[in-house]
């Protein structure tokens, strides 16, 4: 599978893209404050207590700004969800880079550590420079209260000191809560010290505040290195390039430490700046508040539970309802029943959307960890109960269930392209159960025009989860005249025995059911062979294995001059 | 809810801190700062730290996953035996282990995060956890068939004694299978 430029810019190119234009607005700014702390003269005399401590940590000081504002933007889902919603604003290019926010948000988060550290570090050896170096001349500059200061005790009496040791402890419990082993195992964790966020911020406002390092305000009067006639100067004047020349005091000077020539008019006087963070996290922090208030308004009315049907293999199936719900195919939504646990939501994709003649909408969702096991035992009736009397509609005490949401993803763009490759492994089919249930409705609206679906299950009984969307999907095609419309493939990757689907109303699936694993090379090239020079969407919605296996197919070279574009839902 | 591993935590936390108080150690020998022998100190304790966190334990239910190239590092780590499968041992070392990074600046931050970490291996040792290596399962190489082909069959086809394989005229609904064409007796 030799890689494929072609395809590789298509699939690539506009992450690639996104992350150089990142990185090259760090190192601008790195850069850029570098030298201005570097050379500019209002920092001079400061430059000179400090050394190049002062200009590392200013300069990461900036590249932080820029991270901690840009991390929170990735995390406005709503507002995601609406730009992807708006087919006019963003073109469908646009959209496949939000599938990729958290991923994101991930790098912003890492650059924060890895700049916080440098940070840091830069500040420790500052914090030294100004117990040595402590300055008789300009005693406002200092920030230890005599020569030789203990550091530790000037870290632990000033405010952007004891503030920066908050931030670095808050930081090191986040950062080290968010490894991957941790979100797979406890999610808890990571979700309970990633909320410490707030705090952090909130400290960081205040860390700035602190102004331990100003600047020289009135440079024309006094400029930098000039010769102040009343004391001698205590460090060596050093001879300048060009010849010493007797100079009115009151004219121009360039600046840049050529004021040796000159004569001092004034004391140097500083002033510490004014918090530029406040300007950066400001924006970034209020819009993202703003985000979770709606959030938890629009979350904050129950949803009444209509029906809830068990499922073979351990999925089970709930309708709800809700006022004003308003939800597109392949978008997911977070459930919080706060009878099995009041804080944690979890995210299960929608396989029926509310439509105009259907208000109900559903989620399946697979028992698999604690929080399903007890929301399935509180939904599904007693099996205890005597199965002789006669199922009576009762008033089924359901438990009370929020919904947050809906949230978009990147399955929704099943219906921006012209053909669609929907790859399924097990639960995963959830995305693609939303789909055909709009194809079932009106599948002439949409743009696409050709579905593939492969949906590859361990166990037979895993088919009968949508077999019967499936066989209604087929039919109504059939009976509308395309047939090619939709191209099923069912695998059974674990077969003991030979197994089929018996029943005389799945016979349309029993046919397409193929046992073991497919061969992806031969898919592609089928399809490759059928959609020359198209481009083709390849949805993938599964365990890592087939995703990897897709992507690189997907960077690989085509015979036929298809595009394969490929797109994967990504969770935790 | 449910039972949260609170050693999983710690260890990210303690692997964190060893990298913390040895770049913290680096920094101070390097600057040559004035007690700059607890910065070796630092260096030596960090670089220890790393070796004893880095392989992971397994998890009580569900999969582990492992760090890369861990597997040497879990053998030695093994080799100890309950010094370090205990987490009330390892909380007590890493307490003892970051009090002399506290007296010079550049440690004192590795100090306090190992400390963090040493109060969370308390708890976990207070909830009875303890550290198991992850082993390498020893798996059975299956033969690779034709992917698409079911398993063959077990048994073989059950088969009458000889006497009775014939169909006999006079028992035609005991014999084993259906004739298409009629029985006639044996002349």
């Amino acid at each position: 599978m030799a890689l494929s430029w072609k395809s590789w810019i298509a699939n690539e190119g506009g992450k690639h893209l996104i992350l150089v234009m990142w990185l090259g607005a760090n190192a601008w700014l790195f850069w850029r404050t570098f030298i201005l702390y570097y050379s500019g003269p209002q920092y001079y005399y400061l430059h000179k207590m400090l050394g190049l401590g002062l200009c590392i940590s200013r300069a990461s000081a900036s590249v932080l700004n820029l991270n901690c504002s840009l991390v929170l933007l990735p995390m406005c889902r709503s507002l995601l969800t609406c730009l992807r919603g708006s087919q006019k604003l963003v073109s469908r290019k646009g959209r496949r880079l939000l599938d990729k926010s958290k991923a994101f948000h991930v790098a912003c988060g890492v650059a924060i550590c890895v700049f916080s550290v440098v940070h840091v570090l830069a500040h420790l050896t500052n914090v030294l420079s100004f117990s040595v170096r402590y300055s008789e001349e300009f005693p406002s500059l200092n920030v230890a209260h005599h020569r030789g200061e203990d550091p530790r005790i000037i870290i632990l009496t000033t405010v952007p000191g004891v503030t920066g040791v908050l931030l670095v402890l808050i930081l090191f419990l986040m950062f080290t809560a968010s490894s991957y082993g941790i979100r797979v195992s406890n999610y808890e964790i990571f979700w309970y010290t990633h909320n410490l966020f707030f705090v952090f911020y909130i400290v960081l406002l205040v860390h700035v505040i602190g102004g331990a390092l100003k600047y020289q305000t009135n440079v024309d009067a006094h400029p930098p290195g000039c010769f102040r006639p009343n004391r001698t100067s205590p460090e060596p004047r050093p001879s300048p390039k060009s010849e010493w020349e007797p100079v009115l005091p009151g004219s121009e000077w360039p600046m840049g430490g050529d004021g040796f020539n000159s004569i001092c008019k004034e004391d140097a006087r500083f002033q510490a700046h004014f918090p530029e963070t406040w300007l950066w996290v400001s924006g970034p922090l209020c819009l993202y508040c703003a985000e979770r208030l709606y959030r938890y308004v629009r979350s904050s009315t129950p949803v009444t539970v209509v029906s809830v049907v068990s499922h073979p293999c351990d999925v089970i199936e709930v309708r709800m309802v809700k006022k004003r719900f308003k939800a597109r195919p392949g978008q997911y939504v977070v459930l919080n029943c706060p009878s099995v646990s009041s804080l944690e939501g979890h995210p299960f994709t929608l396989t029926a959307c509310p439509t105009e003649r259907k208000a109900t909408f559903g989620i399946h969702l697979r028992v698999l960890g604690d929080w399903t096991e007890r929301f399935t035992e509180l939904l599904l009736p007693d099996p205890c109960m005597n199965s002789e009397i006669l199922p009576i509609v009762q008033q089924r005490r359901y438990p009370k269930l929020y919904i947050d949401g809906p949230f978009g993803s990147p399955s929704e763009e099943v219906f921006n392209y012209e053909v669609s490759l929907c790859v399924a492994g097990g639960i995963g089919v959830t995305p693609f159960a939303s789909v055909l249930n709009a194809l079932l409705d009106e599948w002439q609206w949409y743009k696409l025009r050709r579905v593939y679906f492969i949906w590859i299950c361990r166990e037979l009984q895993s088919f009968y989860w949508f077999a019967d969307l499936l066989c209604a999907v087929h039919q109504k095609l059939w009976q509308d005249n395309r047939p090619d419309y939709l191209n099923i493939q069912l695998y059974l990757s674990k077969a003991e025995g030979l197994q089929n689907m018996s029943e005389e109303r799945y016979q349309a699936l029993s046919s397409r059911l193929l046992i073991g694993r497919p061969r992806w090379k031969v898919v592609f090239e089928e399809i490759g062979k059928a959609n020359k020079h198209k481009r083709v969407g390849v949805f993938c919605c599964g365990p890592k294995g087939i995703s990897k296996t897709l992507h690189k197919l997907c960077n690989s070279n085509h015979v036929f001059g298809t595009t394969f574009e490929y797109n994967k839902e990504s969770f935790s | 809810m449910g039972k949260i591993e609170w050693a999983m935590w710690a260890n990210e936390q303690a692997l964190a801190a060893g990298l913390i108080l040895l770049t913290g150690g680096i920094v101070g020998v390097a600057g040559q700062f004035r007690d700059w022998e607890f910065a070796a100190y630092g260096v030596a304790a960090g670089v220890f730290i790393c070796f004893l966190e880095y392989p992971r334990g397994m998890r009580n239910k569900g999969t582990s996953v492992e760090r890369t190239g861990q597997y040497c590092l879990t053998v030695c780590v093994k080799a100890f035996g309950p010094v370090t499968r205990n987490y009330y041992v390892r909380a007590g070392l890493h307490a003892a282990l970051c009090v002399p990074g506290a007296f010079i600046l550049p440690t004192v931050l590795g100090c306090v995060c190992l400390a963090i970490a040493s109060i969370i291996y308390l708890v976990a040792a207070i909830r009875g956890e303890q550290w198991l290596p992850i082993l390498p399962k020893k798996t059975e190489k299956r033969v690779e068939m034709g992917k698409s082909i079911a398993y063959p069959p077990q048994n073989p086809p059950p088969r009458p004694p000889p006497e009775l394989r014939r169909k006999r005229a006079e028992d035609l609904e005991g014999a084993a299978y259906v004739n298409p064409i009629a029985v006639t007796a044996n002349e």
